[in-house]
């Protein structure tokens, strides 16, 4: 039910139907029983809605909006014995009269309803909201005692009646300070907030009015369209939904001065001279003792929000420059993590070097032995191949240390090229015969198409190695049965060595990465195909330090092509 | 009989001073194995060898350093030396060629190659024999 309450516009309804009550109210005859009952039936009816409203509206404190409910109910009920005495009982009210009692309990109901609404926010803001409060307070209460309360005070009749009397200023001085506080406290400005604010400030006005010159108010007059307004706007606050954000937490106000906080500061600050001027003005005697309290009691406070701005700065700039050295201090970490890294670096291209060396040296004997045993004529079948084996084996671990070796001196950018006019179509050819045999071993058809002469600028020893490495990975991604075919051609101004498989293949998204140091296809490690991931890192450096390109055109399941573009050297191109 | 040609051969390595020495004298030569540069020197100047087969790296004395050595001197100047290194890279094997080397084999090497190159070395120093 609450649920489908809340998406009604309640708090608008309830404002337009006050409305219409405030100007039946004065349809009405004037000073008649009807109209008395229906100014009681809305403060009682708003008493009951801002109770309702809560309940409906479920905000995360309740006890506020009960002690509203209170206070408007407190001042319905003063408002009802006020008229059982002119309807009922027919005589003026006694000073005090119980009348008087409801209405002064009122006030102290809505003040702590505010209180408790101020007391959600954060501590700071609450000092801040305190002080700013204190100095409205302040330079209200001084004006009050000065133009309102002071005549009273001193004027005649029994020491009741002027206690009485003056007990009204005082209830309102109370309330402004819960207001003050309330609205100059960081807090969501909404709709409700809005509709509670003006409920007060109305109250208030129609409050000081009446205190001016309270004979002029006594009966029927349109200063009550004020105080009907003012119970009705609060019963339409309860009813908004916004009044939940009254309890929750806004975000802090700036710590600087902002306008609104400069224009609090300097009115407060104004107070004191302007009451002695406009009691001047008047031609009524200066209450010296009065101005005099107000305005040191006024400049305090000043300079303690003042105080609390420049300790709130202070501590701002502290927190900066921690942060600042924080920053530097980070800053000055992140180099030398920086630092650190080159150096594991240089010293992880140092290790490789000496592993490579001091691998080779067991390899020596490995392979040096093995070569022996294997001239030996009376070895038998099973011998033999178990021992070409650990010969093939050695192998693969002679050509990981130099591939190894390889990259790490290209990595220290130690990688010399010793150029000269080659013919890369004889490479080729001559790199083709030296892998057939393992080609043929595999049942693979291995061919070259290398006819006329392709003469290039190149390092002898690279282009075999990198002819090497294609000629031998497609060897081992190629299944029994596959063709390879290799080819070298003039293209425009450029030689075209192309490596052509009928493999397994390479997987579209992993073709970019396939030049990385180290990769390895996902294919290839699933089928525990033997590799280091360093052959085409090898042959792209190879390629890139001759100034030419290699690429990759594959489908997994049909096969892979690589294409290697050199530029052709000039007398090629003149031939 | 000419027991073969004599050669001085060095390596700290046992292993590998062991398979070098079968190498060579399966190929029909004396060997003389030393474990060290400082040793090698000396089996030079006393055995008079053919042919020196030297590691590169060695304690005391490196296989450089024992091959600028032979070289500096005039009657060691012209012997042949074959530089035997795991030091693979091409600038090892031009600084080994630019110190006086005859021939550099790199390790890990086939027995087969090593004996051919110890062959080829000591082709001209038989001829001179007969």
């Amino acid at each position: 039910v609450n649920a489908a309450l809340r998406t009604l516009p309640l708090a608008r309804v309830y404002l337009i139907a006050g409305l219409l009550a405030i100007g039946l109210y004065f349809l009405l005859p004037w000073n008649s029983f009807s109209q008395e009952l229906l100014y009681d039936a809305i403060g009682a009816c708003s008493a009951v809605v801002v109770v309702l409203g809560a309940r409906i509206n479920r905000p995360n404190q309740l006890l506020p909006w009960y002690l509203f409910g209170a206070g408007l109910l407190a001042f319905s009920a003063g408002d009802v014995v006020f008229n059982l005495y002119a309807e009922v009982w027919h005589k003026d009210p006694p000073v005090p009269s119980v009348a008087d009692v409801f209405y002064l309990a009122g006030y102290p109901f809505l003040a702590a309803g505010l209180v408790v609404l101020v007391l959600r926010m954060r501590r700071r803001d609450r000092w801040v909201g305190c002080l700013d409060a204190a100095l409205v307070t302040v330079a209200f209460a001084l004006c009050q005692w000065v133009f309102v309360m002071r005549g009273v005070a001193k004027g005649s009749g029994s020491l009741v009646d002027r206690a009485v009397a003056l007990s009204y200023p005082t209830m309102d001085i109370v309330l402004l300070a819960a207001l003050a506080f309330f609205a100059l406290t960081p807090a969501w400005r909404t709709a409700a907030y809005r509709y509670l604010a003006l409920s007060i400030v109305v109250m208030l006005f129609a409050d000081e009015l009446y205190a001016v010159s309270p004979d002029s108010y006594a009966g029927t007059s349109w200063l009550d369209a004020a105080w009907m307004g003012s119970y009705i706007l609060w019963a339409a606050a309860a009813l908004s939904p916004s009044m939940r954000a009254l309890s929750e937490r806004a975000p802090s106000a700036t710590p600087g001065l902002t306008r609104s906080r400069v224009l609090v500061l300097g009115a407060a600050l104004g107070t004191a001279p302007a009451v002695l001027v406009a009691e001047q003005a008047v031609g009524r005697g200066v209450d010296a003792e009065a101005v005099a309290i107000g305005a040191t009691i006024l400049s305090a406070l000043v300079l303690a929000r003042l105080g609390g701005i420049v300790h709130t700065l202070d501590r701002l700039r502290e927190r900066e420059r921690v942060a600042r050295a924080e920053a530097e201090l980070a800053h000055g970490r992140v180099a030398e993590q920086n630092e650190q890294l080159r150096e594991a670096d240089r010293l992880k291209d140092e290790f490789v070097a000496l592993i490579s060396h001091d691998l080779r040296t067991p390899l020596t004997s490995i392979m040096g032995y093995l070569e022996l045993t294997l001239g030996d004529e009376d070895l038998s079948d099973d011998q033999r191949r178990y021992l070409e084996i650990v010969d093939r084996n050695a192998d693969r671990l002679l050509r990981l240390v130099n591939d190894l070796l390889f990259v790490a001196r290209l990595e220290a950018g130690q990688l010399e090229l010793h150029q000269s006019e080659l013919d890369l179509a004889a490479i080729a050819r001559q790199s083709v015969i030296e892998a057939e045999p393992r080609a043929t071993a595999k049942g693979i058809a291995l061919t070259c198409r290398a006819g006329d002469a392709a003469a290039v600028r190149a390092d002898k020893g690279r282009m075999f190695q990198l002819l090497d490495n294609l000629v031998s990975n497609a060897i081992k991604f190629t299944p029994e049965g596959g063709d390879i075919e290799v080819s070298v051609g003039r293209v425009n101004g450029s030689v075209q060595l192309e490596v052509v498989d009928t493999g397994i293949g390479i997987d579209a998204k992993e073709q970019q990465q396939l030049f990385e140091r180290f990769f390895r296809t996902s294919t290839a490690a699933q089928r525990q195909i033997p590799g280091t991931g360093l052959g085409l890192y090898i042959a792209r450096a190879i390629v890139d330090a001759h100034g030419g390109s290699i690429s990759v055109d594959s489908e997994p399941g049909r096969g892979t092509s690589f294409r290697i573009d050199l530029p052709l050297t000039a007398e090629t191109v003149t031939a | 009989v000419n027991g073969g040609s004599l050669v001085v051969v060095a390596d700290d390595e046992d292993d590998i001073l062991e398979l070098v020495t079968t190498i060579i004298e399966r190929a029909g030569h004396r060997v003389v194995p030393v474990r060290d540069g400082a040793a090698a020197l000396a089996a030079v100047r006393e055995r008079r060898p053919d042919l020196v087969v030297l590691d590169i790296s060695m304690p005391k004395v490196d296989g450089l350093e024992v091959l600028r050595l032979l070289r500096s001197d005039d009657e060691t100047s012209e012997l042949p030396v074959l530089l035997l290194s795991a030091r693979a890279q091409e600038d090892d094997v031009r600084l080994g060629f630019a110190t006086g080397a005859s021939a550099y084999v790199k390790k890990p090497f086939s027995p087969g190659e090593l004996s051919r190159r110890v062959d080829d070395l000591l082709a001209p120093a038989a001829q001179s024999d007969l």
